[in-house]
């Protein structure tokens, strides 16, 4: 402990300085590694693990209902279409405008306080 | 008008009553004159004139005339240039307009002992200041910036993130000159994080290790250095645009300049969620000390790329950091009092200050250059983004763009040097962590 506390400051500052930066540079290739090579291997391996449960889910046999024709989707994509497109009346494009009266009171006005003359 | 007129009939009044008080101060003093203590008996006799007289005098001992110092005049000023470089030239004023208008309310003269100023217990700058001492503030700045952050281009091109460990040069050579110039071992840590060219991260660091509370080996105290380091790493950082662009000239040479870099590929939504987790874990195992800050910076991203909480991240990116930055610009401001601001290691800190964002900016620089020896066509990269390594975000990544759109109109390296700059914030953060944990 005494041999630490006798080290000159410099010389732990040149300590410090090296092992920092080597700290630093080995905690960012850490990630560079991780994410050049690492990750892809887990996406990968992630990828082939939820593959066999979608085709697993693939196999499941639909039932297809016998009376839901394609005329019927059609006739209903197109009500929506309508629906959708359609949504509004033709309005009145005249436009009337009524001055409304303006809703402030004096007594909290800016401009009284400012401008009052007494 | 009318009113304006009796607020300077009032200013010029008390400049008046200063030479008559000053007079009257001296004759009381000196009791050996016969005739000034003649007034003074005069004075004595008019008992309710003496009352007035007394309050008046009370009331100018306490205004800001009677007890003003050229240092907190020359601050004040310094604090108005702040605004100034904002409002003019747009320098980050998200930071100096606070930060100068902070430097002005703490340089306002007051007598001491009214919880008025910002180091007296008790007072509301005081509790605020709180945030800053304690180290509360620059996580939560961590937590919005972080919600901010693409990290995209990093996947994209990992390899671009040494360029942030390389800027971190920076932070230990300063650490190192800081020795040199006879600062003691946690102060030099501090000083040396303005390199890391992060205002958070400086902050965070200076109140842990100089921050005049913590007590070394040899039983001295340490020196509270938070705020001209503060105004130190966000001064310079508003003058990236400044420093950076002569440096890149200097370094790297026309050709290099116009190097194209082929545009990142595009990153998964997976990718982007996994990015904040793992980074978590690998660079706070690694240093375990840095954990509020980039605990917090990759909370903030998670809350961004996980799509589910849309609204805290919001809120983080928005409102909350927002409402720190105003805290935490108006009381570093605030803290340069003159009296204690105002010193030869404040001056000190300002070299060190600016040599610090040369040696990270050219660390950065000449490593870009380095990893280019080893990098083949395509994959070459603009040794200019080795500039956005010091952190900066996005200051630091906005010059490389205007530098390399200078050498080339067409090359557009902003996405490339977002790369390095958001690299920079990590690292930083880590060597803060180890400076902590060394210096601690």
């Amino acid at each position: 402990m005494n041999l630490i506390l006798s080290i000159n400051r410099i010389s732990e500052g040149y300590l410090i300085l090296t092992t920092g930066l080597s700290i630093v540079f080995s905690a960012l290739l850490l990630l560079v590694l991780f994410f050049k090579y690492g990750l892809p291997l887990l996406l990968y391996s992630y990828k082939m693990i939820t593959k066999k449960r979608v085709a697993q889910i693939e196999k499941q046999p639909v039932n297809n209902n016998e009376e839901f024709t394609g005329e019927i989707a059609a006739a209903i994509s197109t009500a929506i279409h309508l629906y959708l497109n359609d949504n509004h009346d033709n309005e009145n494009a005249v436009l009337t405008i009524k001055q409304a009266r303006k809703m402030y009171s004096p007594w909290s006005s800016k401009f009284y306080t400012v401008h009052s003359r007494l | 008008m009318k009113k304006l007129f009796i607020i300077f009939g009032v200013l010029s009044f008390l400049f008046l009553m200063r030479p008559i008080i000053a007079n009257t101060m001296q004759s009381q003093n000196s009791a050996n004159s016969q005739t000034i203590s003649l007034q003074k008996t005069s004075i004595d006799q008019n008992s309710e004139d003496h009352g007035a007289y007394n309050g008046l005098l009370k009331f100018y001992h306490y205004t800001g005339f009677a007890n003003a110092t050229s240092g907190n005049l020359l601050m004040i000023l310094i604090g108005i240039i702040f605004i100034y470089l904002a409002i003019k030239f747009d320098y980050e004023p998200l930071l100096l307009i606070p930060i100068g208008t902070g430097i002005i309310i703490g340089n306002i003269p007051f007598v001491a002992g009214n919880q008025t100023g910002i180091y007296e217990t008790g007072s509301v700058l005081n509790y605020l200041y709180f945030g800053v001492v304690k180290g509360v503030y620059p996580p939560l700045i961590f937590l919005g910036i972080g919600a901010m952050t693409d990290f995209s281009s990093l996947i994209a091109n990992p390899k671009l993130m040494l360029l942030g460990a390389a800027a971190q040069i920076g932070v230990f050579g300063t650490f190192l000159g800081a020795l040199y110039l006879g600062f003691r071992l946690p102060e030099a840590g501090a000083i040396g994080i303005i390199g890391g060219a992060d205002g958070p991260t400086a902050i965070f660091l200076s109140s842990k290790l100089a921050n005049g509370v913590n007590v070394l080996a040899d039983g001295t105290t340490v020196k509270n250095l938070i705020g001209p380091i503060a105004i130190a790493a966000y001064s310079y950082m508003a003058l990236v645009p400044v420093i950076q662009p002569p440096l890149m000239r200097l370094l790297i040479s026309k050709k290099d300049r116009k190097i194209r870099m082929k545009p990142p590929r595009a990153v998964s939504k997976k990718e982007k969620m996994i990015f904040p987790i793992v980074a978590l874990l690998l660079t706070t195992f690694i240093s375990p000390s840095a954990l509020p800050l980039l605990g917090m910076l990759f909370l903030g991203n998670l809350l961004k790329e996980s799509g589910r909480t849309e609204r805290l991240a919001e809120t983080a990116r928005t409102k909350l950091i927002d409402i720190v930055t105003i805290l935490l610009g108006v009381t570093v401001g605030a803290s340069t009092q003159a009296d204690i601001f105002i010193t030869k290691d404040s001056m000190m800190i300002f070299a060190l200050g600016a040599l610090s964002f040369v040696i990270a900016t050219m660390g950065g620089l000449i490593f870009a250059k380095f990893m280019n020896l080893f990098l083949k066509g395509d994959d070459k990269i603009n040794p200019l983004i080795g500039a956005a390594g010091v952190s900066a975000v996005p200051d630091s990544a906005r010059v490389v763009h205007t530098e390399g759109l200078k050498s080339d109109p067409n090359n557009y390296l902003l996405m490339h040097a977002m790369a390095p700059n958001v690299s920079g914030v990590i690292g930083s953060a880590i060597a803060a962590g180890i400076l902590l944990s060394f210096l601690g």
